[in-house]
């Protein structure tokens, strides 16, 4: 549904439309004329397919008009634009100028406007505004429509509110009368012309602050007064000289001018500020909106803005399961009327607006708007005054209209980006899924391979086979499964790892602990490679998840293992470096390729490819590890040959202490 | 009479690698594929050990071990999956002697087996060694003094203790928890810290490489071991 512009400058800048197609205008006023003339125009749009406007030309009269009225002005924009119209409002000061500048601006080709009534057209000089449009319409072709129940009289203007006016016209009779006394006294020192300037003072003091008609009577009675107090002759109309004619109709010209220009004015300055107002509502709404990033946050902060704006209780609605709606932000409203639900239901299936002051089911307390997003209502946006009885004029539902399309704006904008976020998740780890399989399918078929080939062996050769043979490939059997298990384990705790499950279950650690269990599962592997160790014996303890540390020592030592050639000593060697504990696992293989000293901690990468057993794994699990601790791992080729991994892991605060005087142990056997 | 062994174990591949090898070690084997089924052997069979996988299709195997452990001592050892480690801890606070981390060789599973037979071996209960080697290093209760070769070693109350629990259950894991427990009393079983400090002085008198201890094993995640002959 197109969103009526909250009014002001028109050029309405939508190119959408039928190119050189018709552009239809239809005027409206504040009679109930313009429903019918609205559905006109829209049967005419829909035959010729054009795009069209509904126009209200906001005039300073139209304050004065009775609520009913401005409502009817209201109801008929709203129809309007739910008709398909682009519903603009647009104040001026004559509405024939004002029409025909929005159907050039916005290339109508067709303004159709009401049959006139004498009266309520009569505003331009004294010609019907039909008559002002068809004189200064150049290319334009005018329709004027005649309503059915045309004869009923339009509803008389002012009406409301006599006790006001009446006490507005006494005031400006005061006023003058005020300015009188004044004048009496500065008579006998004054210019007769500085007299009538105090006069005018007094019409502008009074057109500033009252309504039209009390400031049109202050500037006749004002004239008057003055000719009758300080015109000669004195206490008299009768005016002794003709020239005394001449200021008395100068002063009764200037002083009605100025009175209705400083009506206008203020008229303009309330439309602006009820424009800024509800401007100022949309553009703080979407400043807020774009900010957030989850959807109850999201719901929260439009909740509570609308509730800021209409002075009302507003919950938002969403359905959580299936079609049973549940309050998901807002006001906490518990019902003890089953309508208010049912009407919820009701504007969720058929996403129109209905509730109290819709005209729809307004049997009810609460209006309810429909959030619609991605073309279907995802939820229902309740609002109720806080004061109770109070109905939402139309203007005000026009711009709750306009802040729930841009809730569910943002709220489909919110499910784009986390589907986004999602396929982009699920792409990468298809991704990852996909080298994972390539590379694990190559690294299990290695040891499988060794195990099924060795254990057939055993099977056929039962005969053949001396028994040191079968001892040997028994033992080759034991160490590839036990290869196998490392590899299946490194598997899982890569996953739990990039997952984010898994947590840190760190306490207070031995290091020298650490690297023995390290040692301990790698036994028999590590026959091939002495193992020196060199362990300060005052290291503290260390704040660490013992069994992910061992995992670290483990695929350090197998990567040493994997790359070095039999023979060649492993050192591990572990010290303190400010507050750090830093250990090294050092070989005498061939070193690193130069360059390649941090790619091999990315995932899956083997310095030569396939060559060698292992998914590339290790180091990447060992770089996670470390990282969730908080340390820092890297690798280097030591100057003597080989190549070194060190990693850091920080000394916490509050180590237990390592002397021997712990709790229960003071005396020595 | 051969010992009895009751293994629960939905797995047929696990299942037939075990038989062949206790039978052929001299073990009579019982074979249940659920927990359920286990149970009902064990009250009507009464095995010596029980084998227990934690993964069965039909309980949880902690169910097994307090369900068994209602109305029975026969020692039972689990056999679980590694990473694991606090489901492990649990089933031994719940009355598992020992475990077996998957995959394992037969070798660890027979001196498992042994130790958890000798415990209830006639004559076993009650009586307690008052000399014990480990390699080179020699305990003497009855007189609190501990050789290494023939020299002296000196050790604190506590590390005394400690090796004195250890000996106690020989061969078997001892929990953080259940070590902490029996050397310092029941109020101060969280302290795994302290318990670490012991370990690593203890080793540092009685193991020739402390990094690479022989006698004093750690099980990582769940307690200490000291090695069986």
């Amino acid at each position: 549904m197109p969103d009526p512009a909250p009014g002001g400058a028109p050029p309405i800048q939508q190119e959408q439309q039928t190119a050189g197609g018709e552009r239809l205008l239809v005027c409206l006023d504040p009679s109930p004329f313009s429903i019918p003339l609205i559905r006109a125009t829209k049967r005419m749009a829909d035959a010729q397919q054009a795009k069209w406007f509904a126009l209200y030309v906001e005039t300073p009269s139209h304050d004065r008009l009775p609520p009913e009225n401005q409502e009817q002005v209201a109801q008929a924009l709203y129809l309007a634009a739910k008709l398909g119209a682009q519903a603009v409002k647009v104040s001026g000061f004559r509405i024939g100028d004002e029409i025909l500048a929005f159907a050039r601006e916005n290339r109508v080709s067709k303004i159709f406007v009401g049959k006139p009534y004498a009266r309520r057209w009569r505003r331009f000089l004294g010609t019907s505004l039909v008559d002002h449009l068809i004189w200064n319409c150049g290319p334009i072709d005018i329709f004027v429509i005649s309503g059915e129940g045309e004869e009923a009289p339009p509803a008389a203007a002012p009406g409301p509110r006599p006790q006001r006016l009446l006490r507005e016209y006494l005031l400006a009779a005061g006023g003058v009368g005020l300015c009188t006394g004044l004048a009496w006294v500065l008579f006998p020192y004054l210019a007769l012309r500085n007299l009538a300037m105090i006069y005018l003072l007094t019409v502008v003091i009074i057109s500033s602050l009252l309504a039209r008609g009390p400031a049109l009577f202050s500037s006749f009675f004002s004239v008057a007064v003055f000719a009758f107090f300080f015109v000669p002759e004195y206490y008299s109309f009768a005016l002794a000289d003709s020239e005394y004619a001449v200021t008395l109709a100068v002063m009764l010209l200037v002083s009605t001018l100025v009175s209705g220009l400083t009506t206008t004015i203020r008229h303009k300055a309330r439309v602006a500020r009820e424009q800024e107002r509800q401007t100022a509502a949309l553009y703080e709404m979407s400043q807020n909106l774009t900010a957030i990033n989850s959807l109850e946050e999201l719901l929260r902060v439009a909740a509570e803005q609308i509730s800021r704006i209409f002075d009302s209780r507003v919950a938002i609605l969403m359905p959580r399961t299936e079609e049973k709606l549940e309050i998901r932000a807002g006001f906490p409203f518990a019902d003890d009327d089953v309508r208010e639900g049912m009407v919820a239901k009701w504007v969720f299936r058929h996403g129109h607006l209905a509730g109290a002051g819709t005209g729809t089911l307004s049997a009810v307390k609460s209006i309810y708007l429909p959030l619609i997003a991605s073309q279907q209502v995802i939820g229902v946006l309740r609002l109720e005054p806080f004061e109770p009885g109070r109905v939402l004029g139309a203007d005000s539902l026009r711009l709750l209209e306009a802040l729930g399309s841009q809730v569910g704006l943002a709220i489909e904008r919110e499910n784009l980006s986390r589907q986004a976020q999602l396929a982009q998740l699920q792409i990468e780890g298809e991704r990852m899924r996909n080298i994972l399989l390539s590379s694990v399918s190559h690294d299990l078929r290695t040891p499988l391979t060794v195990i099924a080939g060795s254990a057939s062996s055993l099977v056929e050769g039962e005969k053949s086979l001396d028994s040191v043979t079968k001892q040997e490939l028994a033992q080759s059997i034991y160490e590839e499964a036990r290869r196998l298990d490392r590899l299946v384990h490194n598997l899982l705790e890569m996953s739990r790892l990039q997952s984010g499950q898994a947590m840190l279950n760190k306490e207070w650690h031995v290091l020298e602990e650490v690297i023995g269990c390290a040692l301990a599962q790698l036994d028999s592997q590590l026959h091939d490679h002495p193992v020196r160790i060199d362990l300060p014996t005052d290291l503290p303890l260390v704040q660490m998840d013992a069994l992910l540390l061992e995992r670290v020592v483990i695929n350090l030592l197998e990567n040493s293992m994997k790359y070095t050639p039999p023979g060649t000593p492993l050192e591990i060697s572990g010290s303190l470096q400010d507050q750090e504990l830093l250990v090294a696992v050092a070989d005498r293989g061939p070193g690193l390729p130069a360059g390649e000293e941090e790619r091999i901690f990315e995932k899956f990468y083997q310095v030569s490819p396939g060559s060698a057993r292992g998914a590339g794994l290790g180091l990447t699990i060992c770089r996670s590890i470390i990282e969730a601790h908080g340390g820092r791992i890297w690798a280097a080729n030591r100057l003597e040959g080989g190549a070194v991994f060190t990693f850091t892991i920080p000394l916490a605060e509050g180590a237990p202490p390592l002397d021997k005087n712990l709790p229960g142990d003071a005396a020595k056997t | 009479m051969n010992p009895v062994i009751l293994l629960i174990e939905d797995d047929p591949h696990i299942r037939r690698f075990l038989r062949a090898s206790l039978v052929t070690q001299g073990y009579d084997l019982l074979e249940a594929g659920t927990g359920r089924e286990g149970l009902a052997l064990a009250a009507s069979r009464v095995p010596d050990v029980v084998l227990l996988d934690l993964g069965l299709p039909d309980m949880e195997g902690i169910e097994v071990i307090k369900q068994l452990r209602a109305w029975s001592g026969v020692p039972i050892i689990i056999l679980s999956a590694r990473g694991q480690e606090r489901d492990k801890v649990a089933n031994l606070d719940a009355g598992a002697d020992d475990y077996l981390t998957k995959p394992f060789g037969v070798g660890e599973l027979l001196a498992r087996m042994r130790v958890a037979l000798r415990r209830v071996g006639p004559g076993e209960e009650g009586k307690q060694e008052t000399l014990h080697h480990l390699g080179n290093i020699r305990v003497d209760i009855e007189r609190r003094l501990v050789f290494r070769d023939q020299e002296e070693v000196h050790l604190t109350p506590i590390e005394y203790k400690l090796l004195a629990v250890l000996l106690k259950y020989r061969g078997k894991v001892v929990t953080h928890r259940q070590l902490l427990k029996e050397v310092w009393g029941p109020s101060c079983t969280e302290e795994n810290s302290y318990l670490r400090i012991f370990v690593l002085n203890l080793r540092r008198k009685l193991e020739d490489d402390p990094t690479r201890p022989q006698y004093l094993l750690t099980e990582p995640g769940v307690g200490y071991r000291l090695r069986d002959e």
